[in-house]
């Protein structure tokens, strides 16, 4: 069986090298003019790499094939048959239903090709539910041949559905892709197993992979597979029309497609129903959470099997969608995101206010519940694109064109104050400084803009309020000697702690609260240097210092930072938690500070939880200032870009304060800077521009490990490429590849989902013992890195041997481990294993060298060798007779100069029936203290005092300094002090121990200088 | 009361129960005065080191037997305070430099240098040289070998150096071309008895063959380890008489439960609850190529005759990478990943794909 089925794939591989030309010469005169027209759903998420890999698949079909790692290719080869061999007859109808490929539906009655973003007319829509059940037909032809690991459940109403759009994608560069239909037909008819269809796929995978080298190089047969299914979503659908004759024949033999296919006609909520009875039947291995959560995070099964909807701008205006469960074509962040674009609005959770739900597979319960209740209209995805499609831009109804309207009023309103104001500020400058250039266009936005009055601060109200009241009560509650909480509870507080993250206008809220409450802000910050002595003099604010008299200013004691303080004056400490360690003692001082100031504190800082800010906690009152909401901040933003004649959409606001984190100070300058090139932005330069401008955050290594081996992690659908997870690596690469170690176990593949029982077993296993051959490269990598050599170059190739291959093999859901918080990655148990290690080596090295003396040895055969009898000597003994073999056992230990502490060391090294949790059980603890007792009651020989001799020769290393150059010293007492006492040694060995501490003692003194002193002693006389 | 093994271990080269010729070398080399550096290698048990000590002997007369231990502490070039045990009589200092592990460059460099810089202090020695016994020293690393190389011919005056080694493979060749290699042969089955005799003898029982028979079976070659065993076996069965099982270490039969657990199951839950067994192996202080070996044998043994070439093939092949990793579990884990899926292949359907 094994040599055989290796012949036919390599047929295989023949017959598909020449068919492209085949089937192109056949295609040829269809029309090929509108190449660019279609445009998928992949060229819509990940622009650069679907459109160069599909053309370039395309472009090297017909090239020889070339396979980088071919040794790699052969064991997959061979191996692959072998196992399925058996089982192939079973799955041969199976898998050939199983993943059906979205064939272009709208074959010859498509209307012509509509431009992209056009909405279709209405008639466009009537075609195509009538095109289905061809074109589920057809797409079995093709799906016969495709793998499909993953996607059981794929097997779909909506999947058949062909949208309009991609009918035209297909037309266009359709020619190609044909012969992968007729090719595959007429194998189906003559070898319906399964074996062949397999064996077949790597090679094209390599072809592909070799074209877009987006992605793992290595990449196996569960790689490859991947690449297939991609490479084959996109060929079928654009070859249309052909494979029509040849689809009756297979028709029947997948009985199992028909009954989904009509499925669409029939109304919403059947098709809803239905999809619940199938998220509940067919996905019982998803049926978790997790692999729910992360099926919505890795997107579409099939991308691009669609056209993606241009819809006109607005034209979602006024609704608000609900997505739920997964969608076929496109990600649900894709989906929201398109929502958004056209100015539609996203909700998680439908309500009464939803005005359309759409329906993928898999939706969650609950939220089918609450439609039901709600009587919510819903849509699957292709009416949606369909509505999208239809609709018109700018369908608003009245109520949002005159809330539109209001709000332009208002946001013109308020760039008419600012003008106002701007001209004022302008001419009261002018005046003051002619001599000034400074203009107000020189200024940055975030300082012309900055809020001028309450009502301009953006979000965080009820907080600059309490603010506002707390400073106008301020002088109450010092004359009251802040007994009274007041209202709110900030009565008796000195001072006033805020934190929050930055750039939402903690800085600004405290300056312009303070000037509200009359108050003459002085701001102290990092850049001031604040230690404890300088906060205690600058900061003279109780007037007990005469520094300020002797300097000779005057009387002029109360100052801080050579400004003048009076009781109308507000200290604000920003970035508090900035005070580091030039700023000794700073937050102490402060603290002492804030507890006798006579005006008001504000204080300011990131992160209150850190450690050094805990003097503070209970001096001063915690307010915290939230991130504003992007509607918050919109408005004012709108103002600001009216004023500054910048067309921006609402829309493409939210999302840029959103993409920042509503961190208003950022969007400010990122507009600013955008301005200098352009007046408009549009929604995909508003998502650049974020993209651009992102944070590098650093993710930790659990949920690193988490989307490196999600379920779909390495699925088809996945936009990530080998940079990309090789990225994940660099975030921590010392752990990362640690926490894939842990893991690998402890996923059930994605890969083996195909498969069942023993067959899922073995493949599992092949999986395991290929990621931890990787892993295994990986440490060889790992000590060239990290060893004598230093290779740190070879960092990116570590990366990808301990962290990308062995989790692009075993990525899957998690399997439960039984016990709570069973699920997501451990904590690598490597580290606390080889530490224990450490420790316990240690231990062995302690007991080998005591026993040194009576054994010849070394450590492993001490361990290996001696311990399991001398367990039995003085170990079990207390197990078996208790306290009567205490004496017994004492004896043993001294004679091989063993103490307690290396008893509890040899108990601990125990394994298995010896394992200390066991023993410790056995001894009963009478016989334990009276072990102990005894131990200590009793005279021991001692090898060595090392205690002793630790402190003694510390102290000769400290004595000897950074360079020994002490010859001269000890240059007399040379060659003399080792003698005395080596010689009289020839006693007993009970004798010796005594004689041994001696040694140490005098050894403690002398050796090392004398020996060290003789060595440079002797080049000299030598000289 | 001490244990057999260490009782009547032989302290003159007279006193050796085996390899009579290579006694009286050492003991014309001991006499000639022109003593030179000796390579000892050989396998574990096979009595290097109490040759060596009754070599020593011979050179300077009892007084080696008065052993002392010396904790050195020394600060390596990254500020790590090291401890070094130094086992030393007044004639000779044995060192055991692979205990620090990468560090036993500076020990070479620091403590050998040191006392090779000195003379012999003691002026009723019977040699003018004193001796440095180094442990392990297969286990020394290529840059601690090379900072050997030149201690040895310099201060060739005041000191000899004596390396215990497993095996000559891992010495670098300049340093085996400077010493005397000396080969200590483990015992033949017919020493081993004459010794195990000895010992029975001395403590006043007789020994019945069958006995001997199993302690050498297990033993194999081992000298230690078969009077270790022995001396077990008279504990557990004092009249040493009937069907004696030998009493296995705690390791070694966690070693073959692990085995037996693959051989029960293959899958990657099994792997992950071996994973946790090696990792209290390795954790207690059995070396990785010991439990690597150990689970092999016994896989080997319960497998069918046609898997058995595999396996070994494996074990051979990820004890390279062990050796050449840092991290042992890793490349431990592969090869039971290997094991597990060769072997479920096999069951399942009859044949595995050819290694390499």
């Amino acid at each position: 069986m094994p040599s055989s089925t290796p012949k036919k794939s390599s047929k295989k591989e023949d017959s598909e090298d020449y068919s492209p030309k085949k089937s192109q010469e056949k295609k040829k005169p269809v029309k090929k003019d509108e190449k660019a027209a279609g445009r998928d759903i992949r060229g819509f998420g990940a622009q650069k790499s679907s459109g160069s890999s599909s053309t370039a698949g395309n472009g090297t079909g017909k090239k020889p094939i070339t396979i980088d790692d071919s040794d790699e290719e052969e064991e997959i080869v061979e191996k692959k048959p072998a196992p399925k061999a058996n089982t192939s007859k079973h799955f041969a109808s199976a898998s050939s239903s199983k993943k059906p490929i979205v064939l272009d539906s709208s074959d010859s009655d498509t209307p012509a090709p509509r431009p992209k973003a056009k909405p279709p007319t209405p008639k466009a829509k009537a075609p195509t539910p009538k095109a289905k059940p061809t074109s589920a037909k057809r797409k079995i032809l093709i799906d016969s041949e495709e793998e499909s690991e993953e996607e059981v459940e794929d097997v779909k109403p909506a999947k058949k559905r062909q949208s309009l759009g991609a009918g035209l994608s297909s037309r266009s560069n359709g020619k190609k892709p044909s012969y992968v239909d007729s090719d595959s037909e007429s194998e189906e008819k003559d070898e319906p197993p399964k074996s062949k269809a397999k064996s077949k796929v790597p090679v094209k995978g390599k072809k592909e992979k070799s074209a877009s080298s987006m992605d793992v190089d290595e990449s196996e047969d569960s790689d490859s597979e991947d690449f297939i299914d991609d490479e084959k979503d996109e060929k079928p659908k654009k070859g249309k029309g052909k494979p029509k004759p040849k689809a009756s024949p297979a028709k029947k033999s997948t009985p199992a497609k028909k009954a989904p296919a009509p499925a669409p006609k029939a109304g919403k909520k059947d098709v809803d129903e239905e999809k619940q009875v199938k998220a509940e039947e067919k996905k019982p291995a998803n049926n978790n959470w997790r692999a729910a959560a992360a099926a919505r995070a890795a997107g579409p099964k099939a991308p691009g099997s669609r056209d993606i909807a241009q819809g006109e701008p607005d034209s979602l205006a006024g609704l608000t969608f609900v997505f739920t469960g997964e969608m076929e074509s496109l990600g649900r962040e894709d989906a929201q995101e398109l929502v958004k674009r056209l100015s539609g609005k996203v909700t998680s959770a439908p309500s009464g206010k939803t005005s359309f739900v759409v329906v993928g597979e898999n939706a969650g319960a609950s939220k089918l519940k609450t439609i039901k209740e709600k009587k919510i209209p819903t849509m699957t995805e292709d009416e949606f694109f369909e509505f999208i499609r239809s609709r018109k831009g700018g369908q608003l109804d009245e109520k949002q064109i005159k809330a539109r309207q209001a709000e332009e009023k208002k946001i013109q309103q308020q760039a008419l104050e600012m003008e106002k104001r701007e001209k004022e500020e302008e001419t009261d400058r002018k005046r003051k400084e002619r001599a000034l250039e400074g203009t107000a266009s020189a200024q940055l936005w975030t300082t012309k803009y900055a809020p001028q009055n309450l009502r301009e601060i953006c979000g965080n109200k009820t907080v600059v309020e309490r603010l506002g009241t707390w400073l106008k009560d301020w002088q109450k509650n010092y004359d009251s000697g802040f007994k009274k909480p007041g209202k709110d509870g900030t009565g008796i507080y000195r001072a006033i702690l805020i934190s929050g993250p930055p750039g939402i206008g903690k800085t600004t809220s405290a300056h312009l609260m303070a000037k509200e409450a009359g108050y003459n802000p002085i701001e102290l910050n990092a850049s001031d240097a604040r230690s404890k002595k300088l906060v205690e003099n600058s900061t003279n604010i109780d007037n007990t210092s005469l520094d300020g008299y002797f300097q000779g200013k005057g009387i002029q004691s109360t100052s801080v930072a050579d400004v003048r303080v009076d009781s109308r004056t507000c200290l604000i400490m920003d970035e508090v938690d900035g005070m580091s360690a030039g700023d000794r003692g700073g937050v102490g001082a402060l603290n002492a500070l804030i507890k006798k100031t006579r005006i008001p504190m504000i204080l300011i800082c990131n992160d209150r939880s850190l450690q050094k800010m805990k003097p503070l906690q209970s001096t001063t009152f915690n307010m915290t200032f939230r991130r504003p909401q992007p509607a918050e901040i919109r408005s004012r933003i709108m103002s600001i870009l009216f004023k500054e004649k910048l067309k921006i959409p609402a829309n493409v606001v939210d999302e840029l304060v959103k993409g920042v984190n509503s961190d208003i100070r950022q969007v400010l300058n990122m507009l600013s800077t955008f301005k200098l090139s352009k007046d408009q932005m549009d929604f995909d330069e508003g998502k650049e521009l974020v993209k651009v401008n992102e944070k590098n955050t650093i993710m930790t290594p659990f949920t690193i490990t988490d989307k490196l081996t999600g379920p779909y992690a390495f699925s088809k659908t996945s936009k990530e490429t080998l940079n990309d997870r090789m990225e994940l690596y660099f975030h921590d690469f010392s752990f990362v590849p640690l926490f894939i170690q842990e893991h690998y176990l402890k996923t059930q593949p994605a890969l083996t989902n195909t498969l069942s029982g023993a067959e899922q077993n073995l493949k599992h296993l092949e999986l395991v013992s290929k990621a931890a051959d990787a892993i295994s490269d990986g440490d060889l990598i790992d000590r060239m890195i990290h060893g004598s050599e230093q290779h740190w170059s070879l960092l990116p190739f570590h990366a990808v041997q301990s962290t990308v291959k062995p989790a692009s093999l075993i990525y899957g859901p998690g399997r439960s481990q039984g016990g709570p918080g069973g699920w997501g990655p451990a904590f690598p148990q490597w580290l606390g294993q080889n530490s224990k290690q450490g420790k316990l080596g240690r231990q062995l090295t302690d007991i080998q060298i005591r026993m040194r003396l009576k054994v010849s040895g070394g450590r492993n055969e001490i361990r290996e060798q001696y311990m399991p009898l001398l367990a039995s000597k003085i170990v079990l003994p207390l197990v078996q007779r208790g306290t009567d073999a205490v004496e017994e056992t004492i004896e043993y230990m001294d004679e091989y100069f063993l103490g307690k502490d290396d008893w509890d060391a040899l108990v601990e090294l125990g394994v298995d029936s010896m394992a200390e949790s066991l023993i410790s059980k056995k001894i009963p603890s009478a016989t334990k203290s009276a072990f102990t007792r005894q131990y200590n009651k009793s005279d021991h020989p001692i090898a060595f005092h090392k205690g002793d001799m630790f402190a003694a020769s510390k102290k000769k290393i400290a004595d000897m300094g950074p360079a020994p150059d002490n010859e001269d010293v000890f240059e007399e007492d040379e060659a003399v002090p080792d003698e005395p006492s080596d010689k009289g040694e020839n006693d007993d060995s009970e004798d010796e121990v005594n004689d041994v501490s001696k040694d140490k003692l005098i050894k403690a003194v002398k050796p090392k200088g004398a020996t060290a002193a003789k060595g440079k002693a002797k080049p000299k006389a030598k000289k | 009361m001490s244990l057999w093994v260490d009782k009547y271990r032989p302290r003159s080269l007279d006193e050796l129960h085996y390899h009579p010729e290579l006694s009286s070398r050492l003991r014309s080399l001991a006499a000639s005065g022109d003593f030179p550096h000796i390579l000892f290698y050989g396998p574990s048990g096979a009595g290097k080191k109490t040759r060596i000590m009754c070599t020593l002997r011979e050179l300077y007369g009892p007084g080696v037997e008065k052993l002392r231990i010396d904790q050195r502490v020394f600060v390596t070039p990254s500020n790590r305070k090291l401890d070094v045990n130094v086992v030393q009589s007044n004639y000779h200092i044995e060192l055991t430099p692979s205990d620090v592990g990468m560090y036993d460059r500076v020990v070479i460099q620091d403590i050998l240098k040191e006392i090779a810089q000195t003379q012999q202090v003691d002026l009723n020695a019977k040699q003018r040289f004193k001796v440095v016994i180094i442990n392990e020293a297969d286990a020394l690393t290529r840059d601690a070998q090379a900072a050997l190389r030149r201690t040895m011919e310099k201060y060739m005056n005041n000191m000899r150096l004596i390396l215990c080694a497993n095996s000559t493979s891992k010495i670098i060749a300049p340093i085996r071309s400077r010493c005397l290699l000396v080969r200590v042969a483990a015992p033949s089955d017919d020493d081993m008895t004459k010794v195990l005799q000895h010992v029975a003898k001395k403590e006043r029982f007789s020994l019945p063959s069958p006995v001997t028979k199993s302690i050498l079976s297990t033993s194999q070659g081992n000298l230690r380890k078969a009077l270790l065993v022995f001396e077990a076996m008279k504990m557990q069965r004092p009249d040493l008489t009937g069907d004696i099982e030998v009493a296995k270490p705690d390791w070694e039969t966690y070693c073959s439960k692990i085995a037996d657990s693959i051989i029960q199951e293959q899958s990657a839950q099994r792997l992950l609850d071996v994973r946790g067994k090696i990792y209290e192996l390795l954790s207690h202080c059995i070396p990785p190529t010991v439990v690597l070996k150990t689970i092999s044998e016994r896989i080997v043994d319960r497998v069918d005759d046609a898997l058995k070439p595999q396996i070994v093939h494996w074990a051979a092949y990820y004890e390279l990478r062990m050796r050449m990793g840092s991290k042992k579990i890793f490349h431990l884990e592969a090869f039971i990943a290997k094991v597990m899926t060769v072997y479920k292949q096999f069951n399942m359907i009859g044949y595995t794909e050819d290694y390499e």
